[in-house]
């Protein structure tokens, strides 16, 4: 069962289900952009790109509440959210 | 009944205008009227290929349980049409006749696709996409067709035609342009796009209309204006949208093609507000009163509206795009793409490079872009539209591909 309320430790775009409809990109441009496959991917610390998992510490920027607005905003609920126990946040 | 907050439409801008009220009042009650027989599922998805060829489950279609709407004490109205408003008496009248009153009032029934208006349209095998049920049809008979016609110079038409060809379907595609999407885009684009069509096996017919679709019950074929016959089964009419907003212009609300408001998507109206495909709201990045019609869009303006209905007053500000890909070719839109002679328009890239942007400036600043081939530029570009960079003097810079354009943020 998710759980929209807990803090979000972990972020990873399933690039299986990506479209690239850059819903994320608008809801949070600090921390999602598309690559040249037209797929999410996440800006991590120190330059790097990829569609995760990634940490939430290890993430450039990026706030949680538009960050869980990111992965609400999916329409293809491409974008999972964990919490610090492991349990699912979103979708 | 009484409703301290109604609100008419169930997509993305609805739900979540109502999912917004819920964070700051967990009690009053609440109704969304919804025209359609679903709970709210993701539009965007209707029009991608990998959901038609049902290789991503139908069940990601839904984008909330159906206990959602009883856990939030959401009175969720299917299959009813609002019909009438008065805002004087603050009453709605549905279809079945039923009158509802309301404190807070949010419109929200975005548009419907405008079908094939030409004798035969009523035809078995003729469809528009929007909604579930066209979805659906679509599904059901791609499963069988042989040859298809496509019409329209689009997103939805470019999407149709990769799915269709994934299926095995022969397709053509027939454009009331000299080329692909010739209202939005430019030439060059045009000519990528279509290059990509034609190599993914579409046959492309240019400044083609159907005068009439032929057959019984099921199409068997249509005759083009200019006498031409062409055999096909099935049909997908992409030709854009309409808005029926008689009922609410009738209520004396403000409109144009849209419903006009303010930043704060205020109608005209004392608390009866507007948010996604119908809002023609005043926006704050853009300078100007504009209408857009994109998921992220009506999201996010359901939102702010959400919030404004419960006391939260706080000016919508987004920079909204779109994009899509098919035929390994990838376009989005962002910001304002309209051209005008007070608009310069910049490039980048080629034909022959098969990547292409242009960037709309006005006043020095970038409003808007279309992008054909170079997702990876839309987040810099956002953030140029959002800061209102001024890019005077960098044009010849610009114009280079290889340029990385979030050099202009620093």
């Amino acid at each position: 069962m998710s759980d929209e309320t807990k803090k979000i430790a972990k972020v990873t775009v399933d690039r299986n289900l990506c479209i690239g409809a850059a819903s994320c990109v608008m809801a949070e441009g600090d921390v999602f952009e598309l690559d040249a496959e037209n797929k999410a991917v996440l800006k991590l610390k120190g330059g790097a790109k990829n569609s995760g998992p990634a940490e939430r510490s290890a993430l450039e920027g990026g706030a949680d509440d538009k960050i869980l607005l990111a992965a609400q905003s999916c329409p293809t609920k491409a974008i999972f959210l964990h919490a610090e126990d492991g349990t699912q946040v979103y979708p | 009944m009484n409703y301290k907050y109604i609100i008419v439409g169930g997509g993305i801008a609805g739900t979540t205008a109502a999912e917004a009220i819920r964070t700051a009042d967990k009690t009053g009650s609440l109704a969304i009227i919804s025209d359609e027989q679903y709970r709210l599922y993701s539009r965007i998805m209707l029009s991608k290929p990998n959901f038609f060829l049902e290789k991503i489950p139908f069940e990601n279609v839904w984008l909330k349980k159906e206990e959602w709407y009883s856990a939030n004490n959401v009175a969720f109205m299917p299959g009813k049409k609002a019909v009438a408003l008065d805002t004087s008496v603050r009453t709605i009248t549905l279809d079945d006749g039923n009158v509802l009153t309301y404190e807070k009032l949010l419109l929200a029934p975005g548009g419907a696709a405008r079908k094939f208006p030409g004798p035969g349209g009523d035809k078995g095998g003729i469809f528009v996409i929007r909604s579930l049920d066209d979805a659906k049809g679509i599904i059901a008979k791609t499963k069988t067709a042989k040859k298809a016609i496509v019409i329209g110079g689009g997103f939805v038409s470019f999407e149709m035609c990769e799915m269709l060809r994934m299926a095995g379907v022969d397709v053509t595609l027939l454009l009331r342009e000299k080329i692909f999407w010739e209202i939005l885009l430019d030439e060059t684009s045009g000519q990528i796009i279509e290059d990509a069509l034609i190599k993914g096996g579409v046959k492309i017919l240019r400044e083609a209309e159907v005068a009439e679709f032929l057959g019984d019950a099921s199409i068997t074929g249509a005759k083009l204006k200019d006498g031409t016959l062409l055999e096909c089964d099935m049909a997908i009419v992409g030709i854009g949208i309409v808005m029926n907003l008689d009922w609410i212009k009738s209520a004396g609300i403000e409109t144009n093609r849209g419903i006009i408001a303010n930043e704060y998507l205020e109608t005209s109206a004392k608390d009866v507000w507007v948010a996604g495909d119908t809002a023609e709201f005043n926006d704050l990045i853009l300078g100007e009163r504009v209408q857009l019609g994109n998921w992220v869009n009506a999201q996010m303006q359901g939102r702010t509206a959400g919030n404004a209905m419960t006391g939260k007053h706080e000016a919508f500000r987004l920079v909204s795009f779109y994009t899509t890909q098919g035929f390994e070719t990838a376009i989005a839109f962002a910001g304002d793409v309209r051209v005008d002679k007070e608009r310069v328009v910049i490039t980048r890239g080629s034909h022959e490079l098969k990547s292409y942007s242009r960037l709309i400036t006005w006043n020095g600043r970038i409003i808007g872009a279309t992008l054909i081939n170079r997702t990876q530029d839309l987040a810099p570009i956002s953030k140029l539209i959002e800061k209102g960079v001024i890019i005077t003097g960098k044009e010849e810079q610009i114009k280079n591909p290889a340029f990385n354009l979030s050099e202009l943020l620093k």
